[in-house]
Protein backbone atom coordinates (compact mmCIF):
# COMPACT_ATOMS: atom_id res chain seq x y z
CA UNK A 1 0.00 0.00 0.00
CA UNK A 2 1.01 3.59 -0.79
CA UNK A 3 2.70 5.79 2.54
CA UNK A 4 -0.20 8.26 1.79
CA UNK A 5 -2.89 5.81 1.65
CA UNK A 6 -1.75 4.40 5.23
CA UNK A 7 -1.15 8.34 6.03
CA UNK A 8 -5.02 9.25 4.97
CA UNK A 9 -6.06 5.76 7.17
CA UNK A 10 -4.47 7.26 9.81
CA UNK A 11 -6.11 10.77 9.88
CA UNK A 12 -9.44 9.28 9.22
CA UNK A 13 -9.37 7.21 12.02
CA UNK A 14 -7.23 9.35 14.70
CA UNK A 15 -10.03 12.43 13.45
CA UNK A 16 -12.77 9.82 14.82
CA UNK A 17 -10.68 8.02 17.67
CA UNK A 18 -10.33 11.13 19.50
CA UNK A 19 -13.70 12.52 20.23
CA UNK A 20 -14.88 9.08 20.79
CA UNK A 21 -11.93 8.61 23.58
CA UNK A 22 -12.68 11.98 25.07
CA UNK A 23 -16.36 11.26 25.06
CA UNK A 24 -15.82 8.12 27.17
CA UNK A 25 -13.33 10.41 29.37
CA UNK A 26 -16.34 12.72 29.75
CA UNK A 27 -14.78 15.57 28.12
CA UNK A 28 -17.15 17.05 25.52
CA UNK A 29 -14.93 20.18 24.79
CA UNK A 30 -12.53 18.08 23.00
CA UNK A 31 -15.35 16.67 20.59
CA UNK A 32 -16.45 20.16 19.95
CA UNK A 33 -12.58 20.46 18.81
CA UNK A 34 -12.92 17.68 16.42
CA UNK A 35 -16.25 18.82 15.09
CA UNK A 36 -14.40 22.35 14.32
CA UNK A 37 -11.51 20.19 12.51
CA UNK A 38 -13.72 17.85 10.70
CA UNK A 39 -16.07 21.45 9.55
CA UNK A 40 -12.98 23.37 8.68
CA UNK A 41 -11.03 20.43 7.26
CA UNK A 42 -14.44 20.30 4.87
CA UNK A 43 -14.23 24.25 3.99
CA UNK A 44 -10.51 23.10 2.63
CA UNK A 45 -11.74 19.96 0.68
CA UNK A 46 -13.66 22.50 -1.12
CA UNK A 47 -10.91 25.19 -1.74
CA UNK A 48 -8.50 22.50 -2.33
CA UNK A 49 -10.62 21.07 -5.63
CA UNK A 50 -9.98 24.44 -6.57
CA UNK A 51 -6.55 25.47 -5.45
CA UNK A 52 -5.24 21.57 -5.60
CA UNK A 53 -6.58 19.97 -8.86
CA UNK A 54 -7.76 23.12 -10.66
CA UNK A 55 -4.39 25.64 -9.83
CA UNK A 56 -6.93 28.33 -8.77
CA UNK A 57 -5.55 30.19 -5.76
CA UNK A 58 -8.92 32.08 -4.99
CA UNK A 59 -8.36 34.12 -2.07
CA UNK A 60 -12.32 34.64 -1.53
CA UNK A 61 -13.44 31.10 -0.52
CA UNK A 62 -14.88 32.70 2.68
CA UNK A 63 -17.68 34.00 0.33
CA UNK A 64 -18.97 30.50 0.08
CA UNK A 65 -18.21 30.14 3.56
CA UNK A 66 -20.52 32.76 5.01
CA UNK A 67 -23.00 31.75 2.05
CA UNK A 68 -23.58 28.58 3.49
CA UNK A 69 -23.86 30.36 7.28
CA UNK A 70 -26.15 32.81 5.94
CA UNK A 71 -28.36 30.30 4.00
CA UNK A 72 -28.74 28.52 7.48
CA UNK A 73 -29.72 31.62 9.41
CA UNK A 74 -31.94 32.98 6.68
CA UNK A 75 -33.70 29.56 6.66
CA UNK A 76 -33.54 29.06 10.59
CA UNK A 77 -34.19 32.28 11.92
CA UNK A 78 -37.89 32.73 10.63
CA UNK A 79 -38.59 29.21 12.51
CA UNK A 80 -37.23 30.74 16.16
CA UNK A 81 -38.97 33.93 15.12
CA UNK A 82 -42.28 32.39 13.89
CA UNK A 83 -42.53 34.08 11.21
CA UNK A 84 -42.92 32.63 7.79
CA UNK A 85 -39.46 32.99 5.74
CA UNK A 86 -41.35 34.93 2.93
CA UNK A 87 -44.53 35.54 1.80
CA UNK A 88 -44.75 36.85 -1.96
CA UNK A 89 -44.94 35.93 -4.38
CA UNK A 90 -46.20 32.48 -2.23
CA UNK A 91 -45.88 31.83 1.20
CA UNK A 92 -42.73 29.84 2.07
CA UNK A 93 -42.16 28.95 5.60
CA UNK A 94 -38.45 28.39 6.95
CA UNK A 95 -36.94 25.04 8.28
CA UNK A 96 -35.10 23.99 11.25
CA UNK A 97 -34.09 20.99 9.19
CA UNK A 98 -30.15 20.40 8.54
CA UNK A 99 -30.85 18.58 5.11
CA UNK A 100 -32.80 20.97 3.79
CA UNK A 101 -30.27 23.51 5.11
CA UNK A 102 -27.70 21.66 3.23
CA UNK A 103 -29.09 21.39 0.01
CA UNK A 104 -29.85 25.21 -0.02
CA UNK A 105 -26.41 26.08 1.06
CA UNK A 106 -25.12 24.13 -1.56
CA UNK A 107 -26.88 25.41 -3.95
CA UNK A 108 -26.35 29.22 -2.92
CA UNK A 109 -22.86 28.60 -2.78
CA UNK A 110 -22.73 26.93 -6.55
CA UNK A 111 -24.71 30.40 -7.59
CA UNK A 112 -22.31 32.18 -6.20
CA UNK A 113 -19.26 30.43 -7.72
CA UNK A 114 -20.61 30.37 -10.82
CA UNK A 115 -21.47 33.95 -10.44
CA UNK A 116 -17.83 34.82 -8.87
CA UNK A 117 -15.81 32.05 -11.17
CA UNK A 118 -17.57 33.24 -14.47
CA UNK A 119 -15.42 37.09 -14.08
CA UNK A 120 -12.73 35.82 -12.31
CA UNK A 121 -11.57 33.20 -14.30
CA UNK A 122 -11.40 35.54 -17.59
CA UNK A 123 -8.16 36.62 -15.33
CA UNK A 124 -5.25 34.69 -14.11
CA UNK A 125 -2.64 34.95 -11.43
CA UNK A 126 -1.99 37.43 -9.19
CA UNK A 127 -4.70 39.05 -11.07
CA UNK A 128 -7.22 36.09 -10.19
CA UNK A 129 -6.10 36.43 -6.51
CA UNK A 130 -7.55 39.96 -5.97
CA UNK A 131 -10.73 39.51 -7.86
CA UNK A 132 -11.26 36.31 -5.92
CA UNK A 133 -10.82 38.70 -2.98
CA UNK A 134 -12.53 41.93 -4.09
CA UNK A 135 -15.90 39.54 -4.40
CA UNK A 136 -15.63 38.14 -0.77
CA UNK A 137 -14.84 41.43 1.09
CA UNK A 138 -17.67 42.85 -1.41
CA UNK A 139 -19.90 40.44 0.32
CA UNK A 140 -18.64 40.56 3.95
CA UNK A 141 -19.54 44.64 3.62
CA UNK A 142 -22.60 43.63 2.16
CA UNK A 143 -23.65 41.69 5.07
CA UNK A 144 -22.17 44.40 7.73
CA UNK A 145 -24.64 46.31 5.99
CA UNK A 146 -27.78 43.78 6.27
CA UNK A 147 -29.96 44.70 8.97
CA UNK A 148 -31.90 41.90 9.17
CA UNK A 149 -29.41 40.06 10.07
CA UNK A 150 -27.58 41.44 12.44
CA UNK A 151 -25.24 43.54 10.67
CA UNK A 152 -21.67 43.65 11.66
CA UNK A 153 -23.02 41.65 14.83
CA UNK A 154 -24.67 38.39 13.56
CA UNK A 155 -27.30 36.70 14.23
CA UNK A 156 -27.78 33.39 16.67
CA UNK A 157 -29.46 30.83 16.30
CA UNK A 158 -30.43 29.72 19.58
CA UNK A 159 -31.34 26.01 19.29
CA UNK A 160 -29.11 23.82 16.33
CA UNK A 161 -31.21 22.84 13.68
CA UNK A 162 -32.21 19.25 13.48
CA UNK A 163 -31.64 15.77 11.71
CA UNK A 164 -33.55 13.25 11.24
CA UNK A 165 -33.30 10.37 13.78
CA UNK A 166 -30.69 12.42 15.49
CA UNK A 167 -30.19 14.57 18.38
CA UNK A 168 -27.83 17.33 17.40
CA UNK A 169 -27.04 19.54 20.30
CA UNK A 170 -25.52 15.94 22.07
CA UNK A 171 -22.03 16.51 21.01
CA UNK A 172 -21.37 13.39 20.11
CA UNK A 173 -24.19 12.97 17.33
CA UNK A 174 -23.36 16.35 15.82
CA UNK A 175 -19.52 15.26 15.31
CA UNK A 176 -20.87 12.15 14.01
CA UNK A 177 -23.01 14.27 11.51
CA UNK A 178 -19.95 16.10 10.35
CA UNK A 179 -17.29 13.59 10.07
CA UNK A 180 -19.70 11.49 7.51
CA UNK A 181 -20.34 15.23 5.53
CA UNK A 182 -16.30 15.31 5.58
CA UNK A 183 -16.10 11.45 4.37
CA UNK A 184 -18.58 11.93 1.58
CA UNK A 185 -16.57 15.38 0.65
CA UNK A 186 -13.61 13.56 0.86
CA UNK A 187 -14.99 10.31 -1.54
CA UNK A 188 -16.44 13.05 -4.07
CA UNK A 189 -13.09 14.92 -4.14
CA UNK A 190 -10.94 10.97 -4.60
CA UNK A 191 -13.47 10.04 -7.15
CA UNK A 192 -13.48 14.00 -9.41
CA UNK A 193 -9.39 13.55 -8.91
CA UNK A 194 -8.99 10.08 -11.12
CA UNK A 195 -12.77 10.98 -13.16
CA UNK A 196 -11.83 12.02 -17.03
CA UNK A 197 -13.19 15.28 -15.61
CA UNK A 198 -10.27 15.12 -13.07
CA UNK A 199 -7.61 14.52 -16.04
CA UNK A 200 -9.04 17.49 -17.75
CA UNK A 201 -8.74 19.71 -15.13
CA UNK A 202 -5.19 18.93 -14.57
CA UNK A 203 -4.55 19.21 -17.64
CA UNK A 204 -6.22 22.66 -17.89
CA UNK A 205 -4.43 23.48 -14.60
CA UNK A 206 -0.68 22.47 -16.14
CA UNK A 207 -1.01 23.43 -19.33
CA UNK A 208 -4.54 25.19 -20.57
CA UNK A 209 -2.98 26.26 -24.61
CA UNK A 210 -2.40 23.02 -25.36
CA UNK A 211 -5.72 21.35 -23.45
CA UNK A 212 -7.16 23.96 -25.94
CA UNK A 213 -5.55 22.09 -28.93
CA UNK A 214 -6.77 19.09 -27.52
CA UNK A 215 -10.23 20.20 -27.64
CA UNK A 216 -10.78 20.65 -23.61
CA UNK A 217 -12.22 24.71 -22.99
CA UNK A 218 -9.90 25.27 -19.90
CA UNK A 219 -12.20 28.05 -18.73
CA UNK A 220 -15.37 25.66 -19.16
CA UNK A 221 -13.46 22.73 -17.35
CA UNK A 222 -12.10 24.80 -14.39
CA UNK A 223 -15.32 27.28 -13.82
CA UNK A 224 -17.09 23.77 -13.04
CA UNK A 225 -14.70 23.00 -10.85
CA UNK A 226 -14.93 26.49 -9.42
CA UNK A 227 -18.65 25.63 -8.55
CA UNK A 228 -18.22 22.54 -6.99
CA UNK A 229 -15.31 23.53 -4.81
CA UNK A 230 -17.40 26.67 -4.06
CA UNK A 231 -20.55 24.45 -2.85
CA UNK A 232 -18.62 21.97 -0.53
CA UNK A 233 -17.68 25.09 1.12
CA UNK A 234 -20.73 26.41 1.52
CA UNK A 235 -22.01 23.57 3.01
CA UNK A 236 -19.06 23.56 5.25
CA UNK A 237 -20.25 27.26 6.45
CA UNK A 238 -23.78 25.55 7.42
CA UNK A 239 -22.30 23.27 9.61
CA UNK A 240 -19.99 26.14 10.96
CA UNK A 241 -22.68 28.56 11.60
CA UNK A 242 -24.81 25.40 13.44
CA UNK A 243 -21.46 24.28 15.72
CA UNK A 244 -21.55 27.63 16.52
CA UNK A 245 -25.15 28.63 16.86
CA UNK A 246 -24.20 32.26 15.27
CA UNK A 247 -23.61 33.79 11.70
CA UNK A 248 -21.73 36.80 11.73
CA UNK A 249 -19.87 38.54 8.70
CA UNK A 250 -16.69 37.38 10.19
CA UNK A 251 -17.33 34.10 8.58
CA UNK A 252 -17.16 35.99 5.52
CA UNK A 253 -13.92 37.89 6.04
CA UNK A 254 -10.67 37.72 3.82
CA UNK A 255 -8.83 36.23 7.31
CA UNK A 256 -11.45 33.45 6.76
CA UNK A 257 -10.31 32.58 3.07
CA UNK A 258 -6.71 33.22 4.29
CA UNK A 259 -7.68 30.67 7.03
CA UNK A 260 -8.82 28.14 4.42
CA UNK A 261 -5.98 28.31 2.71
CA UNK A 262 -3.92 27.33 5.54
CA UNK A 263 -5.06 24.69 6.03
CA UNK A 264 -4.52 23.47 2.63
CA UNK A 265 -1.16 24.88 2.48
CA UNK A 266 -0.23 23.52 6.05
CA UNK A 267 -1.40 19.98 5.14
CA UNK A 268 -0.68 19.56 1.51
CA UNK A 269 -1.82 21.09 -1.38
CA UNK A 270 -3.71 18.74 -4.05
CA UNK A 271 -3.52 15.73 -1.57
CA UNK A 272 -6.82 14.46 -0.38
CA UNK A 273 -6.36 14.37 3.57
CA UNK A 274 -4.22 17.55 3.05
CA UNK A 275 -7.03 20.06 4.34
CA UNK A 276 -7.54 17.23 7.58
CA UNK A 277 -4.29 17.38 8.28
CA UNK A 278 -3.99 21.39 7.70
CA UNK A 279 -6.92 21.81 9.95
CA UNK A 280 -6.31 19.45 12.79
CA UNK A 281 -3.07 20.80 12.97
CA UNK A 282 -4.08 24.72 13.16
CA UNK A 283 -6.58 23.55 15.40
CA UNK A 284 -4.02 21.73 17.85
CA UNK A 285 -2.02 25.03 17.38
CA UNK A 286 -4.60 27.22 18.27
CA UNK A 287 -5.09 25.55 21.42
CA UNK A 288 -1.37 23.97 22.61
CA UNK A 289 -0.12 27.68 21.50
CA UNK A 290 -3.04 29.73 22.24
CA UNK A 291 -2.44 28.42 26.27
CA UNK A 292 1.22 29.72 26.03
CA UNK A 293 0.55 32.98 24.69
CA UNK A 294 -2.18 34.72 22.88
CA UNK A 295 0.71 35.55 20.30
CA UNK A 296 -0.12 32.14 19.09
CA UNK A 297 -0.12 32.98 15.41
CA UNK A 298 3.41 34.40 15.30
CA UNK A 299 3.87 30.53 15.91
CA UNK A 300 1.79 29.37 13.31
CA UNK A 301 3.21 31.71 10.78
CA UNK A 302 6.32 30.50 11.50
CA UNK A 303 5.45 26.59 10.82
CA UNK A 304 3.85 28.20 8.05
CA UNK A 305 6.50 29.89 6.58
CA UNK A 306 8.78 26.88 7.51
CA UNK A 307 6.56 24.60 5.29
CA UNK A 308 5.94 26.72 2.07
CA UNK A 309 9.81 27.01 2.16
CA UNK A 310 11.06 23.57 3.37
CA UNK A 311 8.22 21.30 2.85
CA UNK A 312 6.26 22.17 0.00
CA UNK A 313 3.74 19.06 -0.21
CA UNK A 314 2.59 20.08 3.15
CA UNK A 315 2.63 17.67 6.01
CA UNK A 316 1.57 14.96 3.87
CA UNK A 317 3.44 15.75 1.29
CA UNK A 318 6.56 15.34 4.02
CA UNK A 319 5.47 12.71 5.80
CA UNK A 320 4.17 10.32 2.57
CA UNK A 321 6.89 12.02 -0.15
CA UNK A 322 6.25 12.96 -3.61
CA UNK A 323 3.00 11.94 -5.22
CA UNK A 324 3.33 8.72 -6.89
CA UNK A 325 1.59 8.63 -10.36
CA UNK A 326 -0.73 5.98 -9.93
CA UNK A 327 -1.21 3.77 -13.40
CA UNK B 1 -8.78 17.39 -57.91
CA UNK B 2 -10.38 16.50 -54.43
CA UNK B 3 -11.20 19.76 -52.37
CA UNK B 4 -8.78 20.87 -50.23
CA UNK B 5 -8.94 19.42 -46.45
CA UNK B 6 -7.51 22.83 -45.19
CA UNK B 7 -7.68 25.88 -46.71
CA UNK B 8 -6.51 29.09 -46.02
CA UNK B 9 -8.22 31.92 -48.36
CA UNK B 10 -6.57 35.71 -48.03
CA UNK B 11 -5.84 35.71 -44.49
CA UNK B 12 -5.16 39.13 -42.85
CA UNK B 13 -3.82 40.08 -39.30
CA UNK B 14 -2.09 42.87 -38.03
CA UNK B 15 -0.43 43.93 -35.05
CA UNK B 16 -0.69 47.72 -35.01
CA UNK B 17 1.61 48.54 -38.02
CA UNK B 18 2.91 45.67 -38.50
CA UNK B 19 1.49 43.36 -40.79
CA UNK B 20 2.08 39.98 -39.20
CA UNK B 21 0.21 37.80 -42.05
CA UNK B 22 -0.93 40.01 -45.06
CA UNK B 23 -2.89 38.25 -47.72
CA UNK B 24 -1.88 34.70 -47.23
CA UNK B 25 -3.62 31.72 -49.01
CA UNK B 26 -2.52 28.04 -49.06
CA UNK B 27 -4.23 24.77 -49.50
CA UNK B 28 -3.58 21.55 -47.65
CA UNK B 29 -4.24 18.36 -50.08
CA UNK B 30 -5.26 14.78 -49.40
CA UNK B 31 -2.16 12.95 -48.37
CA UNK B 32 0.28 15.91 -48.89
CA UNK B 33 2.88 17.70 -46.77
CA UNK B 34 2.88 21.01 -47.27
CA UNK B 35 5.87 23.16 -45.81
CA UNK B 36 5.85 26.11 -44.80
CA UNK B 37 9.43 27.72 -44.39
CA UNK B 38 10.62 31.51 -44.28
CA UNK B 39 13.27 33.43 -42.05
CA UNK B 40 12.72 34.36 -38.40
CA UNK B 41 10.00 36.88 -38.00
CA UNK B 42 8.20 35.90 -41.34
CA UNK B 43 4.76 35.80 -39.69
CA UNK B 44 4.63 31.73 -39.19
CA UNK B 45 3.70 31.60 -35.22
CA UNK B 46 1.05 34.34 -36.76
CA UNK B 47 -0.19 31.56 -39.50
CA UNK B 48 -0.33 28.76 -37.12
CA UNK B 49 -2.09 30.74 -34.56
CA UNK B 50 -4.52 32.20 -37.16
CA UNK B 51 -5.21 28.48 -38.58
CA UNK B 52 -5.25 27.00 -35.22
CA UNK B 53 -7.55 29.61 -33.45
CA UNK B 54 -5.74 31.24 -31.22
CA UNK B 55 -5.55 34.06 -33.06
CA UNK B 56 -8.45 35.77 -34.85
CA UNK B 57 -8.09 37.27 -38.34
CA UNK B 58 -8.74 40.86 -39.44
CA UNK B 59 -10.34 39.64 -42.82
CA UNK B 60 -9.83 36.28 -44.66
CA UNK B 61 -11.38 32.68 -44.09
CA UNK B 62 -10.19 29.64 -42.49
CA UNK B 63 -11.90 26.36 -44.25
CA UNK B 64 -11.19 22.80 -42.85
CA UNK B 65 -12.77 20.12 -44.81
CA UNK B 66 -15.46 22.68 -46.58
CA UNK B 67 -16.03 24.24 -43.24
CA UNK B 68 -15.53 27.36 -42.79
CA UNK B 69 -13.93 27.36 -38.87
CA UNK B 70 -12.55 31.07 -39.18
CA UNK B 71 -15.08 32.14 -35.67
CA UNK B 72 -14.54 28.59 -34.20
CA UNK B 73 -12.33 28.98 -31.13
CA UNK B 74 -9.39 26.29 -30.25
CA UNK B 75 -11.51 23.88 -28.80
CA UNK B 76 -14.09 23.45 -31.17
CA UNK B 77 -11.11 23.52 -34.06
CA UNK B 78 -9.25 20.98 -32.19
CA UNK B 79 -12.63 18.65 -32.17
CA UNK B 80 -13.68 19.62 -35.58
CA UNK B 81 -9.88 17.39 -36.79
CA UNK B 82 -7.27 19.93 -36.59
CA UNK B 83 -4.29 18.40 -34.74
CA UNK B 84 -1.79 20.91 -34.04
CA UNK B 85 1.35 20.28 -31.87
CA UNK B 86 3.71 23.27 -30.63
CA UNK B 87 7.49 24.69 -31.10
CA UNK B 88 7.85 24.77 -27.87
CA UNK B 89 6.90 20.90 -26.09
CA UNK B 90 3.55 21.44 -24.79
CA UNK B 91 2.65 18.86 -22.30
CA UNK B 92 0.75 18.18 -19.03
CA UNK B 93 4.41 17.85 -17.50
CA UNK B 94 2.87 16.32 -13.93
CA UNK B 95 1.06 13.57 -16.14
CA UNK B 96 2.22 10.71 -17.24
CA UNK B 97 2.87 9.56 -20.77
CA UNK B 98 -0.61 7.34 -20.80
CA UNK B 99 -2.21 10.25 -19.03
CA UNK B 100 -1.49 12.87 -21.16
CA UNK B 101 -2.64 10.79 -24.58
CA UNK B 102 -5.54 10.00 -22.39
CA UNK B 103 -6.51 13.59 -22.27
CA UNK B 104 -5.97 13.65 -25.75
CA UNK B 105 -8.87 11.00 -26.53
CA UNK B 106 -11.09 11.77 -24.35
CA UNK B 107 -11.04 16.11 -25.40
CA UNK B 108 -10.79 14.75 -29.19
CA UNK B 109 -14.28 12.63 -28.08
CA UNK B 110 -15.82 15.28 -25.94
CA UNK B 111 -15.69 13.39 -23.01
CA UNK B 112 -14.01 15.51 -21.03
CA UNK B 113 -17.37 15.95 -18.54
CA UNK B 114 -17.44 12.23 -16.55
CA UNK B 115 -17.22 12.99 -13.32
CA UNK B 116 -17.38 9.38 -11.82
CA UNK B 117 -15.34 7.04 -13.58
CA UNK B 118 -11.68 6.89 -13.49
CA UNK B 119 -10.02 7.83 -16.89
CA UNK B 120 -7.74 5.10 -16.96
CA UNK B 121 -10.25 2.53 -16.13
CA UNK B 122 -11.85 3.63 -19.45
CA UNK B 123 -10.63 0.47 -21.66
CA UNK B 124 -12.34 2.59 -24.32
CA UNK B 125 -10.13 5.55 -24.11
CA UNK B 126 -7.28 3.45 -22.65
CA UNK B 127 -6.87 1.02 -25.52
CA UNK B 128 -6.87 3.63 -27.77
CA UNK B 129 -4.31 5.61 -25.91
CA UNK B 130 -1.80 2.97 -25.94
CA UNK B 131 -2.06 2.32 -29.74
CA UNK B 132 -0.85 5.78 -30.20
CA UNK B 133 1.88 5.62 -27.50
CA UNK B 134 3.04 2.29 -29.47
CA UNK B 135 2.81 4.30 -32.66
CA UNK B 136 4.82 7.10 -31.38
CA UNK B 137 7.47 4.52 -30.01
CA UNK B 138 6.80 5.64 -26.57
CA UNK B 139 5.62 2.00 -25.25
CA UNK B 140 8.08 1.44 -22.49
CA UNK B 141 7.67 4.91 -21.18
CA UNK B 142 4.50 4.99 -20.73
CA UNK B 143 4.23 5.33 -16.96
CA UNK B 144 7.28 8.07 -16.66
CA UNK B 145 6.16 11.98 -15.90
CA UNK B 146 5.75 14.06 -18.95
CA UNK B 147 8.12 16.46 -17.33
CA UNK B 148 11.03 13.67 -16.90
CA UNK B 149 10.83 12.12 -20.15
CA UNK B 150 14.08 14.00 -22.60
CA UNK B 151 13.70 16.02 -25.07
CA UNK B 152 13.55 13.81 -27.99
CA UNK B 153 10.32 11.46 -26.13
CA UNK B 154 8.63 14.43 -25.42
CA UNK B 155 8.55 15.46 -29.24
CA UNK B 156 7.04 11.58 -30.27
CA UNK B 157 4.49 12.64 -27.04
CA UNK B 158 3.33 15.71 -28.61
CA UNK B 159 3.01 13.77 -31.92
CA UNK B 160 0.92 10.60 -29.63
CA UNK B 161 -1.27 13.50 -28.68
CA UNK B 162 -1.44 14.87 -32.01
CA UNK B 163 -2.06 11.55 -33.12
CA UNK B 164 -4.93 10.68 -30.43
CA UNK B 165 -7.00 13.44 -31.76
CA UNK B 166 -7.74 11.39 -34.95
CA UNK B 167 -7.18 14.35 -37.01
CA UNK B 168 -8.27 15.40 -40.64
CA UNK B 169 -5.41 17.49 -40.48
CA UNK B 170 -1.66 18.29 -39.09
CA UNK B 171 -0.13 21.39 -38.22
CA UNK B 172 3.06 20.83 -37.17
CA UNK B 173 5.15 24.06 -35.96
CA UNK B 174 8.75 22.95 -35.61
CA UNK B 175 8.58 19.28 -34.96
CA UNK B 176 12.25 18.20 -35.47
CA UNK B 177 13.38 21.57 -33.24
CA UNK B 178 16.17 20.11 -30.85
CA UNK B 179 16.84 16.63 -31.72
CA UNK B 180 19.58 15.14 -32.94
CA UNK B 181 20.08 13.81 -36.07
CA UNK B 182 19.40 10.65 -35.43
CA UNK B 183 15.67 11.53 -33.85
CA UNK B 184 15.49 13.91 -36.78
CA UNK B 185 15.86 10.81 -39.16
CA UNK B 186 13.20 8.74 -36.94
CA UNK B 187 10.85 11.61 -37.14
CA UNK B 188 11.24 12.46 -40.49
CA UNK B 189 10.47 8.11 -41.24
CA UNK B 190 7.62 8.78 -38.85
CA UNK B 191 5.81 11.73 -40.71
CA UNK B 192 6.32 10.42 -44.02
CA UNK B 193 3.97 7.52 -42.57
CA UNK B 194 1.54 9.91 -41.27
CA UNK B 195 0.72 11.19 -44.16
CA UNK B 196 -1.30 8.73 -45.32
CA UNK B 197 -3.72 9.14 -42.41
CA UNK B 198 -3.73 12.89 -43.09
CA UNK B 199 -2.14 15.88 -44.44
CA UNK B 200 0.77 17.78 -42.80
CA UNK B 201 1.56 21.27 -42.97
CA UNK B 202 4.63 21.31 -41.99
CA UNK B 203 6.41 24.20 -40.68
CA UNK B 204 10.14 23.48 -40.08
CA UNK B 205 13.56 24.86 -40.03
CA UNK B 206 15.51 21.77 -40.84
CA UNK B 207 15.66 21.89 -44.47
CA UNK B 208 16.82 18.53 -45.26
CA UNK B 209 13.58 17.48 -43.55
CA UNK B 210 11.64 19.43 -45.71
CA UNK B 211 13.17 18.44 -49.00
CA UNK B 212 12.97 14.68 -47.96
CA UNK B 213 9.24 15.31 -47.03
CA UNK B 214 7.68 17.89 -48.73
CA UNK B 215 4.83 17.80 -52.01
CA UNK B 216 4.88 21.79 -51.66
CA UNK B 217 6.72 24.34 -50.52
CA UNK B 218 5.54 27.67 -49.86
CA UNK B 219 7.95 30.46 -48.37
CA UNK B 220 6.91 33.11 -46.28
CA UNK B 221 8.51 36.04 -45.74
CA UNK B 222 7.12 39.71 -44.03
CA UNK B 223 3.67 38.08 -43.80
CA UNK B 224 3.53 36.92 -47.57
CA UNK B 225 3.86 33.92 -49.63
CA UNK B 226 6.30 35.04 -51.76
CA UNK B 227 6.75 31.10 -53.23
CA UNK B 228 4.56 28.23 -53.65
CA UNK B 229 5.85 25.56 -55.53
CA UNK B 230 7.68 21.53 -55.85
CA UNK B 231 10.61 21.12 -53.85
CA UNK B 232 12.59 21.23 -57.17
CA UNK B 233 10.89 24.98 -58.23
CA UNK B 234 11.46 26.22 -54.83
CA UNK B 235 15.26 25.66 -54.77
CA UNK B 236 15.51 26.88 -58.44
CA UNK B 237 13.64 30.26 -57.66
CA UNK B 238 15.79 32.78 -57.40
CA UNK B 239 13.46 35.11 -55.28
CA UNK B 240 13.00 32.80 -52.58
CA UNK B 241 17.81 31.95 -52.42
CA UNK B 242 17.85 35.77 -52.16
CA UNK B 243 15.31 35.96 -49.73
CA UNK B 244 15.75 33.05 -47.39
CA UNK B 245 18.07 30.30 -48.37
CA UNK B 246 20.37 32.72 -49.69
CA UNK B 247 20.96 34.35 -46.45
CA UNK B 248 20.48 31.22 -44.24
CA UNK B 249 22.06 28.31 -46.24
CA UNK B 250 23.60 27.68 -49.62
CA UNK B 251 23.94 24.03 -50.50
Amino acid sequence: MRRETVLNAVLALGLLAVPLAAQAMGEPFIVTLATKVAILALAGVGLNIALGLGGMVSLGHAAFFGIGGYAMAVLAAPVQAYEPLMTWPFELAGTKSMPVIWVAAMVAGALGALAIGALSLRTSGVYFIMITLAFGQMLYYFAISWPAYGGEDGISIYVRNGFPGLNTLDPIQFFALSYGVLMAALMVSWVLARSGFGLALAGARQNPVRSAALGIRPYSVKLTAFVISGAITALAGALFADLNRFVSPSMLSWQTSGEIMVFVILGGVARLFGPVAGAALFILLEHWLGGFSEYWKLFLGLALLGIVLFARGGLIGTLAGREVAHD
Amino acid sequence: MTEPVLEVRDLHRAFGALKATDGVSLTLRRSEIHALIGPNGAGKSTLIGLIAGNLKPDAGQVVLNGRDVTQADVAARARAGLARSFQVSAVAAELTVLQNVVLAVQGARGQSFRFFRPALANTGLRAAAEAHIARAGLSGRRAIPAGDLAHGERRRLELAMALALAPRAFVLDEPMAGMGPDGAREMTALLDDLRHEAPILLVEHDMDAVFALADRVSVLVSGRIIASGTVAEIRADPEVQRAYLGEERLE
